[in-house]
């Protein structure tokens, strides 16, 4: 009965895929992208440019679309800085566009630059996306049983769901001692300065704590027999839907045409 | 009665320690006997334990001389997954004992049983089990960080006791909590005694283990100062000056006999004292 009630269901057809499905597809749109980056019309990867919008559109069918636009902002803003620094200082013959400040001043956009960072800003923004569509449709530890299963090892996992339970804890824990600072009259708000002063030495009791307590951490992960030799079971198991074999299918289907297209484009 | 641990002049020092932790001890643990273990602070009751469980010196390193025995076999022979079979190990900190992976408290009791393999209908009848008798079965789907100090202590607790092991060590379960968690956990120890399980506590609470121990076994500085039945130890004066409390009733019942009453014996629980001195009224009375 607990083993049906930790099952984790979506609603969605697409989000309730195999966590390793939704890898495959995440890796076979990446290398998409990366085929489609080498084809270029007058220099600028137009079609890799195209393809950022298959992910909204994913996230979208998925749907986590709102949850996903709050990250693919995120994601946007810092692929618009890459383009804006690399179109600026990448300096090459041709300008595509200058003007003019005060003065003689001018600002130039080179045509080599734009090149290079629209290239390396889309290539960003679609990969990044995808793994947030990745990481928003699939829950740590169903990514973590589903890698175990395939035989990555319990410690590894572990390491990984201990890890992302410990910053939740780190974070609690230090809202608690930067209150506990603030009521003693300590400043924690204020500039950047002011508020690092007021970090450091909350951190040392942070720190100390979780350093000091490991011994009891392994000793009691071994009482627990976590490190016996015999095969795990797990209560909480990820089940495919039995929708993997279409979702795969489609997902071959489209990186082949994209192969072929390549191709093709190469040869004629 | 059997012999269940053995330590035969076990010497113990951590490693680069200039002096050792335990020193000489001798004594025999016997099954479904419950064992308290006292001593001020430092004196090597959590050492003792850690001998016991088998945690020293394979896991601190240091150095051991003398002989540890496990039902009879040196205590090196058995592997880890062995010991935690046989016994159990509930530490202070119930903060440290939550395994930080498991997103409920049902799935968090889970995991011992989980790590042995055991097939999941029957990790799940004996999960519930174990939630009902340490009261936390109500709390099965919070998040075992969002408990109180006392319920996280009950878990730890729960979380051992669903291997089922023979011997439970429990080390100042209650140091970290209120009298209220202090009592939920108590109630649970008095579960244990009513199993017959083999039960070594380290408490500083001597109310608690005039209560429910059999035997006491008094550290100082590392040596077993006094061991045997607990209303022996309970009663002698002469470990006041090892810095060891002894029970309210006790230290009542002696000033009692300085005053000339004639007690016939030094009580260490109220239900005692209150026989005592009843008695003691009757005698007068006639
Ligand atoms: N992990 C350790 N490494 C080195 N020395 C230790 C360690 N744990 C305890 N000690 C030392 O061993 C002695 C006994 O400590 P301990 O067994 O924790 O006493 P108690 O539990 O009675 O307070 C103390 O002197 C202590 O400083
Ligand atoms: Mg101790």
């Amino acid at each position: 009965m607990w083993a049906e009630k930790l099952r984790i269901r979506k609603n969605n057809v697409i989000a309730d895929l195999y966590p390793l499905t939704k890898l495959w597809i995440a890796a076979l749109y990446a290398l998409c992208v990366l085929i489609l980056g080498t084809m270029k019309i007058d220099g600028y990867p137009v079609y890799m440019m195209a393809a950022f919008l298959v992910v909204p559109i994913l996230a979208l069918l998925s749907g986590i679309f709102k949850k996903f636009l709050n990250v693919y902002k995120g994601i946007f803003t810092l692929c618009l800085f890459i383009l804006v620094v690399q179109a600026l200082l990448i300096k090459s013959e041709e300008i595509v566009w200058g003007f003019k400040l005060f003065g003689n001043f001018t600002i130039n956009v080179y045509k080599g630059g734009l090149q290079k960072g629209l290239d390396l800003s889309f290539n960003i923004m679609n990969i990044a996306s995808i793994l947030a569509w990745f990481f928003q449709t699939t829950e740590n530890k169903e990514l973590v049983y589903a890698l175990e299963k395939k035989g990555m090892s319990p410690k590894a996992s572990y390491v990984f769901l201990s890890t992302l339970q410990m910053i939740k804890v780190l974070q609690h824990n230090s809202r608690v001692i930067m209150n506990a600072q603030q009521a003693r009259g300590v400043e924690t708000e204020g500039n950047l300065f002011v508020r690092a002063r007021a970090f450091l030495p909350s951190m040392v009791p942070l720190i100390m704590g979780s350093i000091a307590n490991t011994e009891e951490r392994v000793l009691t992960l071994e009482s627990k027999g976590f490190s016996v030799k015999c095969k795990k079971t797990h209560i909480f198991d990820v089940v495919p839907s039995g929708n993997e074999r279409t979702a795969m299918i489609i997902a071959v289907t489209i990186t082949i045409l994209v192969v072929v297209w390549r191709v093709l484009a190469w040869v004629l | 009665m059997g012999v269940v641990i053995e330590l035969r002049n076990v010497t113990y020092s951590y490693p680069l320690a200039d002096k050792p932790a335990i020193k000489d001890v001798s004594l025999k643990v016997e099954e479904g006997k419950f064992y308290g273990v006292i001593g001020k602070n430092g004196s090597g009751k959590t050492t003792l334990c850690s001998i016991i469980r088998g945690f020293a010196p394979s896991f601190f390193k240091g150095e051991l001389e003398g002989e540890v025995l496990l039902y009879g076999k040196p205590m090196s022979e058995y592997d880890q997954g062995e010991l935690a079979l046989h016994m159990g190990y509930v530490f202070q900190n119930p903060f440290n004992q939550i395994s930080g992976v498991k997103e409920t408290v049902f799935e968090e009791v889970a995991f011992g049983l989980e790590n042995f393999g055991v097939p999941v209908e029957e990790i799940e009848e004996r999960v519930m089990d174990i939630m009902k008798l340490t009261k936390i079965d109500h709390l099965a789907e919070q998040h075992p960080f969002e408990l109180s100090g006392g319920q996280q202590q009950r878990l730890a607790l729960a979380s051992i006791l669903v291997l089922e092991p023979d011997i439970m060590v429990i080390d100042e379960p209650t140091s970290q909590l209120d009298p209220e968690g202090t009592e939920s956990v108590f109630e649970i120890i008095s579960q244990l005694k009513k199993a017959r399980k083999t039960v070594i506590l380290v408490e500083h609470k001597v109310d608690l283990i005039a209560e429910y121990a059999d035997e006491i076994f008094v550290l100082n500085d590392g040596e077993l100062i006094k061991s045997g039945d607990k209303h022996d130890v309970l009663t002698d004066v002469s470990l006041l000056d090892h810095g060891v409390q002894l029970p309210q009733m006790a230290v009542l019942g002696h000033r009692l006999r300085k005053r000339g009453l004639n007690l016939d014996y030094i009580p260490i629980t109220e239900k005692e004292a209150k026989d005592v001195i009843g008695r003691l009224i009757y005698r007068e009375a006639q």
